[in-house]
């Protein structure tokens, strides 16, 4: 059973993707191909926090710490010695996957509060050790970093792909013992771990996952917008992450999808009527936060099972 | 004399914080969770004090409760409508009440800063004083007569709120829900109404800190980020739930980075308070004075 | 029959419609990037649309240029770089400016010229004084404000006549402040070598400076220089005068960034501003052009604020376009850069040329006037300020004044 609904998901979050992947046939406006590639780089954050948050029930306020880690590493690694950003990407990949590792080892035993707490500062304390250190990082003003690639065409190509590339990736995760042990730690840790499921080990796996994808994403926007600064670090941004998940359908494959597309074009939408995209987003959080869980995705769900059979 | 100068200064922030963290440490001893939004319960108050006194032209004295009241208000209503299903009702969260808290919190906040970005304006704005005395001496540091009243108000009302909390008829409720939610409600205790008293309080007492600091750190809807942040450590410092250890936690930390602004490095000063956070929880997660949980 | 009817009806559409285009004509359309929203300045970013729209309405009202109308298209960068930078390239794509104008926030302003020069559209800048928009040497640039090391000049010989022995900065920590205070740094290393000087710092999302300032209660310096914008400016001055450190009888306060010019300096400082010593760009005092007086009076008819430095500048980033759209008879880009790099502009702020030397110069307008003046009393308009030196007026330490503690 439940392998059918992740294969169901999973289809579906392909079809997306292929949607995706045919707009620029439609449009070609630089500015508003920048916009789904923003979204992509949202989208992959998504996935990579729904794998932490949503399948093993780490709540962790890091993602977008994450993707400054991805994005300076590759952004200081060009910008002080010249590195192509070829191997930059890697080494972002890496150095996220590291230090995520460490996080998630270090705050093995806390939960809840606890772990949101000190993932929280753990954030802000990167956040500001990066912009203080202007001599090194350039601090708030922010480096600017060689592009991957000249045409924003690739660009785009490249996160779709990656993005497939992910979905895959936890799909087949979810299909292995690996996915039951997750959700299994999610649902009940003392319980998961009475039946021997190595907690320990799991919980790191998922951390390290899960900002390797975030590190990931941050170094591919950082290619892309040429300009990498601590404001990709703010608290602020994930709060937009989680909002998105949450309204996407935390806990499904394809929630974060769902989530980061619709919440962030169309805020570049309402910002042509005037700011009140997050006010509208963040309520809906709310209302989906308090009475209806699995989100928009849960709300189709149910619209496509309530359909004579 | 710089020694005593920061000394000084860093008590009164210290007492400062203390009023901002307070009521948080309420709520965590409680509820077991940590309000996000607090920060923005704290900016209800600035905002309440700056608008009620220059655009309705109260005086600022009035509009110090008025603002209390505010942030008093939003607490009671983000309780019954946002905090309810913690403890009693459904919540399709299940198991994950904890993080269901942090996500609605966290959302309530993002929707009150933005809210107030949008309806009141992003510019920041200057509340009044309650009095005109830029500066004046005290002994051997030099304040501004807002400060001085900010002070003795800060002081005065953390006493009275633990002399509430220790010896009141609802504050021994408090207390008692605090140790035992089920062994509270089946000794009669309304836990509800005191989950209900505590957000209440928690949003006043921030809500006043915000309209006392008004002049000081002016009101824009991003206000409350510095003293939500604060808080948190503060809250986990002195042991979410005891009120003594984050009056301790908030002079400490008042203290250590006034200090280490000047002998360490200022650049980084904001960064102590959260390192601290950090190998607090990591070595022992009740805080500095809190008692150990007992999970069912 | 009906054929026949319908073929005049065509032509005579067809007639119709080719005079209407001819009236109708396309309208020039030029991007303005400025903050509309924090964590930016938004008081600078409204005083730049205010002065670009007075502009805007007096070009069109005198028939546009090129028999076109002027429409200007806004984008809010918040005062992030990476905002502006995404502000800039909607401008330029889909807005399809010929022209890009307004950013008055250094940090922004380097974003932005990446994506004007990467467009090739023209760019000016409105108000970004560093040293490195200018260093990069983009052709597309052109700089309406003055300079970082220009600034320093002129405040490092004021400290020289002050006889000052020990300055300390407090700069924001972005592209402006860092390249404010270093300027000061090397002029003081070139010109005045016996001051001790050094600079501090500060977040501009700040709210208590005391530990900073602290230290200074202890060791007063000579002279406090500032080089910080509203909000985290004020809170600075403010806490600078409740521990009694500046302005006092032992130290200046000498404020290089323009503060005083702000609509909302007065309700936010109070007695703090009282004896603060200004370099500034605008002084009633100074000899403007016509043009400047009519467009400050339209100004305070409109806002009921008093006209200053930025209203000139954003006023003359925007003439300086249309009047390279007049010299280029097109909008084509290249030939407005080439139009705009050869100009004698006049403006309202006075005659100007385009500098060429590579360097804080490049494609710079010069010479833009200065001023340095002393504020005497709480709440003083501009006007009745004390002008220490200024346009035709050499610099003179002699009427300063200092408060009594």
């Amino acid at each position: 059973m439940k392998t059918d609904r992740n294969a169901v998901e999973f289809r579906l979050s392909l079809a997306l993707l292929a949607l995706v992947a045919l707009i620029p046939a439609a449009v070609s406006n630089p500015y508003w191909l920048g916009v789904i590639i923003v979204s992509m780089y949202f989208a992959l954050l998504a996935a990579g926090w729904n794998l932490l948050a949503g399948y093993t029930g780490q709540f962790s306020m890091a993602p977008a710490c994450f993707a400054m880690i991805g994005a300076y590493a590759s952004g200081l690694l060009s910008y002080h010695w010249n590195v192509s950003p070829w191997i930059g990407l890697p080494a972002a990949i890496i150095v996220s996957a590291a230090i995520g590792m460490v996080l998630g080892r270090i705050v093995m035993r806390l939960r809840g509060p606890y772990l949101a707490l000190t993932t929280l500062s753990f954030a802000e304390i990167m956040r500001l050790v990066i912009g203080n250190s202007y001599s090194f990082t350039r601090g708030d003003l922010g480096l600017n970093v060689p592009g991957l690639f000249d045409s924003r065409l690739v660009y785009y190509y490249v996160f779709v792909g990656v993005l497939v590339a992910v979905q895959t990736g936890l799909f087949l995760l979810l299909r292995t013992k690996a996915g039951l042990y997750l959700r299994a730690i999610r649902d009940d840790e003392i319980a998961a771990a009475s039946r021997g499921v190595d907690v320990v080990f799991w919980k790191t796996a998922a951390f390290t996952m899960s900002t390797a994808m975030s590190g990931l994403a941050g170094a591919l926007y950082g290619g892309f917008s040429q300009l990498v600064s601590p404001e990709l670090g703010l608290i602020a941004q994930t709060g937009l992450v989680i909002c998105m998940v949450v309204i996407g359908g935390i806990g499904s494959l394809i929630g974060p999808l769902l989530g980061a597309f619709l919440v962030y074009a169309s805020s570049e939408a309402l910002r042509e009527v005037g700011g009140v995209q997050l006010i509208v987003f963040s309520f809906l959080v709310i209302v989906f936060a308090r009475f209806y869980r699995e989100g928009l995705w849960g709300l189709a769900k149910r619209a496509f099972m309530r359909k004579p059979a | 004399m710089l020694n005593v100068d920061l000394l000084i200064n860093g008590l009164i922030i210290g007492l400062f914080y203390a009023l901002m963290a307070v009521g948080l440490t309420l709520i965590f001893g409680i509820l077991k969770v940590v309000n996000f939004a607090h920060g923005e319960f704290y900016m209800v108050g600035t905002y309440t004090y700056t608008l009620v006194a220059l655009k309705l032209g109260v005086d600022p004295w009035l509009a110090l409760p008025l603002a209390a009241g505010a942030g008093a208000i939003v607490g009671s209503l983000t309780e019954r409508m946002l905090m309810r299903p913690l403890y009693s009702g459904y919540t399709s969260w299940g198991m994950l009440k904890d993080e269901y808290a942090v996500v609605v919190t966290f959302a309530l906040s993002l929707l009150l800063v933005n809210l107030v970005d949008k309806v009141i304006g992003p510019y920041s704005q200057r509340g009044p004083a309650l009095i005109d005395i830029t500066r004046m001496s005290l002994g051997p540091i030099m304040l501004s007569g807002q400060k001085l009243i900010a002070t003795a108000v800060a002081a005065a009302t953390i006493v009275a709120l633990a002399l509430f909390i220790r010896y009141s008829f609802w504050g021994r409720q408090i207390q008692a829900v605090a140790q035992n939610r089920l062994g509270a409600s089946l000794a009669g205790i309304d836990t509800a109404k005191a989950s209900n008293i505590v957000f209440t309080l928690s949003g006043a007492l921030a809500g006043l800190s915000g309209a006392l600091l008004a002049p000081i750190i002016n009101a824009s809807p991003d206000v409350g980020s510095f003293p939500a942040i604060k808080s948190y450590v503060i809250v986990v410092l002195g042991g979410m739930g005891s009120i003594v250890g984050s009056i301790a936690a908030s002079l400490t930390l008042g203290v250590l980075e006034g200090f280490g602004a000047v002998y360490i490095s200022y650049d980084y000063r904001d960064t102590f308070g959260l390192v601290i956070l950090m190998l607090v929880l990591l070595v022992r997660p009740q805080g500095l004075f809190g008692e150990k949980g007992r999970d069912v | 029959m009906k054929t026949r009817h319908r073929l005049k009806f065509l032509g005579a559409a067809l007639i119709a419609a080719a005079s209407f285009s001819a009236f109708a004509a396309d309208p020039i359309k030029i991007g303005i990037s400025i903050t509309q929203s924090p964590p930016g300045s938004v008081v600078q970013g409204t005083q730049v649309k205010d002065a670009v729209e007075i502009v805007k309405d007096m070009v069109n009202k005198q028939g546009g240029v090129l028999g076109r109308q002027i429409e200007l298209v806004y984008e809010d960068n918040q005062g992030i770089p990476e905002k502006g930078r995404a502000a800039t390239e909607k401008l330029i794509t889909v807005g399809k400016v010929v022209a890009v104008t307004g950013s008055h926030q250094s940090s922004v302003c380097l974003a932005e010229i990446e994506v004007a020069k990467r467009y090739n559209i023209p760019y000016v800048n409105t108000n970004c004084w560093a040293d490195s928009v200018r260093l990069k040497g983009y052709p597309q640039v052109f700089n309406a404000p003055i300079y970082s090391t220009r600034v320093a000049e002129s405040v490092v010989e004021a400290l020289l006549k002050l006889g000052t022995k020990r300055a300390v900065m407090f700069c924001e920590n972005t592209d402006y402040g860092i390249g404010a205070a270093k300027a000061i740094g090397e002029a003081i290393k070139a010109k005045a070598p016996g001051i001790d000087y050094k600079y501090e710092t500060l977040d501009r999302a700040g709210k208590d400076f005391t530990p900073a300032i602290l230290p200074l209660r202890a060791n007063p310096p000579d002279v406090v220089l500032l080089a910080m914008l509203p909000p985290p400016a004020y809170i600075v001055m403010n806490q600078l005068y409740e521990q009694g450190v500046a302005p006092s009888a032992k130290t200046w306060l000498f404020d290089t960034a323009g503060l005083a010019d702000y609509p909302d300096f007065w309700a936010n400082v109070k007695e703090a501003g009282k004896y603060m010593l200004n370099f500034a760009l605008y002084h009633p005092q100074m000899n403007l052009p016509k043009l400047a007086t009519d467009i400050g009076q339209t100004y305070t008819q409109r806002t009921k604020n008093d006209p200053n430095r930025l209203i000139y500048q954003a006023a003359d980033s925007l003439l300086f376009i249309i009047d390279a759209i007049k010299q280029a008879k097109s909008t084509d880009a290249d030939a407005m850069i080439k139009a705009m790099a050869a100009m004698k502009f006049e403006g309202t702020r006075g005659t100007f040329t385009i500098a060429k030397d590579a360097g804080p110069k490049f494609q710079q307008m010069v010479d833009i006037p200065s001023v340095i003046y002393q504020i005497t009393e709480v709440g003083q308009s501009t006007g009745k300020t004390l002008l220490i030196e200024g346009p035709g007026v050499p610099l003179s330490t002699a009427k300063l004044m200092k408060p009594a503690k």
